[in-house]
C-alpha cells in the first residue's frame, strides 16, 4: 500500500503543499489585519486575566485561534469554565 | 462608443504580467475587437519588444500626456492584427512622468475609440501600481502558485477592495502552473491559490518554454495555435468578451503510458 502511495502521490498528509498551503494562510491573516508578531499573545494573556477574574479555567483546553472566512477575519477564544469565582 | 479600460497587476514582479498583457491583447483582437495596450512600466518599458514591435516606436506615453503630439501618432499599429495598437511607455523617464488625472484623462480617450483598453501596471504598489489603475474599471492581478507571489497578490486585492468606487470587478490569472509539480504535491494547486485569496478566477495559464521562445521572436504565444499557453490566453480573452469557457486540461500528459496511467488514477484539475 505504501509502495501505492508513493507510486499515486496519494499520501499529502505532509506534503510540501500542504505546508505552504498553512504557511500561507497563517501569513496573511496577519498581513490584512496589519497584526504585529506577539500582538496576539499579550491579547491572549489580557482576556485570560480578565476572565480568570470570574471564573475558574481549565488552562489545558483554553485556545485562541484566528479564522479566515471571506477575507475576513475572526478571532475565536474558547474558555472551558470550571466554576464562577463569585 | 464605450470601451473597457482592464489594467493588469500583481505586485510582485516576475510573474508574468508584461506577458499576460501582450497576450490578453492579441487573443482580443483575434476575437474581431478592438484593441490598444499602454505599457505603463515608464523607464523599463519591456512590452514592445513582447510584441515585436519596438523597432517601429517613434513617440511614447509621456510624449501624448505632455502634448508632444497626438495620441494617434505614438500609438504603434501591430503588424499582424491591423485592430491592435499598442501605446509605448518611454525609456528615459521615471513613474512620476505620468499622473493619476492625466491617465484617467488619457483612458477617457483611448475607450472612446477602442473596445478594450489593456494596461500593463509595473510592479509593486506604489505610484506607478496606482496611475495604472487610476483610469482602469477593471482588473486582472496575475499571480504564480509560489508563496511570495501569493502574498503580493493578497496586497493588491486588498488595495483594489479599497477602490471600489472605481474598480468595478477584478478576477485571478494563476499562471506557470505545473501539473506534474502539483500532482507530486510539491506546490499549490489552483484550488488552494484560490481558497486562500477568496477571489474569482479569470483563468490559468500552464508553464510553457514556448513563451520564452515567443518572446525571443516577437510574436505572442496566443497568435499561434497548438500552443498551451497560448490557448490560455485565448480562453481568457473569451471569458473576458463572457463566454463560459472552461479550464483547459492540463492534465494531458506528454510523456508516456506511464504518465497516462498516473494522473488517470490521479487526475489533478489545475
Amino acid at each position: 500500500m505504501q509502495l501505492l502511495n508513493w507510486f499515486f502521490h496519494l499520501d499529502s498528509s505532509e506534503s510540501v503543499r500542504s505546508t505552504a498551503k498553512d504557511r500561507m494562510r497563517k501569513m496573511l491573516v496577519y498581513d490584512r489585519l496589519e497584526l504585529p508578531a506577539g500582538r496576539l499573545e499579550v491579547l491572549q494573556e489580557e482576556l485570560l486575566a480578565v476572565v480568570s477574574r470570574y471564573f475558574e479555567l481549565d488552562a489545558e483546553t483554553t485556545n485562541f485561534d484566528l479564522q479566515q472566512s471571506e477575507r475576513k477575519a475572526a478571532l475565536i477564544a474558547n474558555f472551558r469554565l470550571l466554576r464562577s469565582k463569585c | 462608443m464605450e470601451g473597457r479600460v482592464i489594467v493588469i497587476t500583481s505586485g510582485k514582479g516576475g510573474v508574468g504580467k508584461t506577458t499576460a498583457s501582450a497576450n490578453i491583447g492579441v487573443a482580443l483582437a483575434n476575437t474581431g475587437a478592438s484593441v490598444a495596450l499602454i505599457d505603463m512600466d515608464i523607464g523599463l518599458r519591456n512590452l514592445d519588444i513582447l510584441m515585436g514591435l519596438e523597432n517601429r516606436v517613434v513617440y511614447n506615453l509621456v510624449d501624448v500626456v505632455e502634448e508632444r503630439c497626438k495620441l494617434r501618432q505614438a500609438l504603434v499599429r501591430d503588424k499582424r492584427l491591423p485592430n491592435l495598437s499598442l501605446l509605448p511607455a518611454a525609456q528615459t523617464r521615471d513613474k512620476t512622468a505620468v499622473n493619476a488625472e492625466q491617465m484617467k484623462k488619457l483612458c477617457i480617450e483611448l475607450k472612446s475609440s477602442f473596445e478594450f483598453v489593456i494596461v500593463d501596471s509595473p510592479a509593486g504598489i506604489e505610484t506607478g501600481f496606482q496611475n495604472a489603475v487610476a483610469g482602469a474599471q477593471e482588473a486582472i492581478i496575475i499571480t504564480t502558485p509560489e508563496m511570495s507571489a501569493v502574498r503580493d497578490a493578497d496586497r493588491i486585492i486588498g488595495l483594489l477592495e479599497a477602490k471600489k468606487d472605481e474598480i468595478e470587478e477584478y478576477r485571478l490569472v494563476i499562471n506557470r502552473i505545473r501539473p506534474e509539480m502539483v500532482r507530486a504535491s510539491d506546490m499549490m494547486s489552483v484550488d488552494d491559490v484560490l481558497e486562500i485569496l477568496s477571489v474569482k478566477l479569470l483563468g490559468v495559464v500552464p508553464e510553457d518554454e514556448e513563451i520564452i521562445i515567443s518572446t525571443n521572436k516577437g510574436e505572442p504565444v496566443a497568435g499561434t495555435d497548438n500552443i498551451r499557453s497560448g490557448m490560455a490566453f485565448r480562453n481568457i480573452a473569451r471569458r473576458l468578451r463572457g463566454e463560459d469557457v472552461p479550464l483547459l486540461d492540463l492534465d494531458v500528459p506528454n510523456g508516456g503510458w506511464l504518465n497516462r496511467l498516473v494522473s488517470f488514477f490521479n487526475p489533478v484539475r489545475v
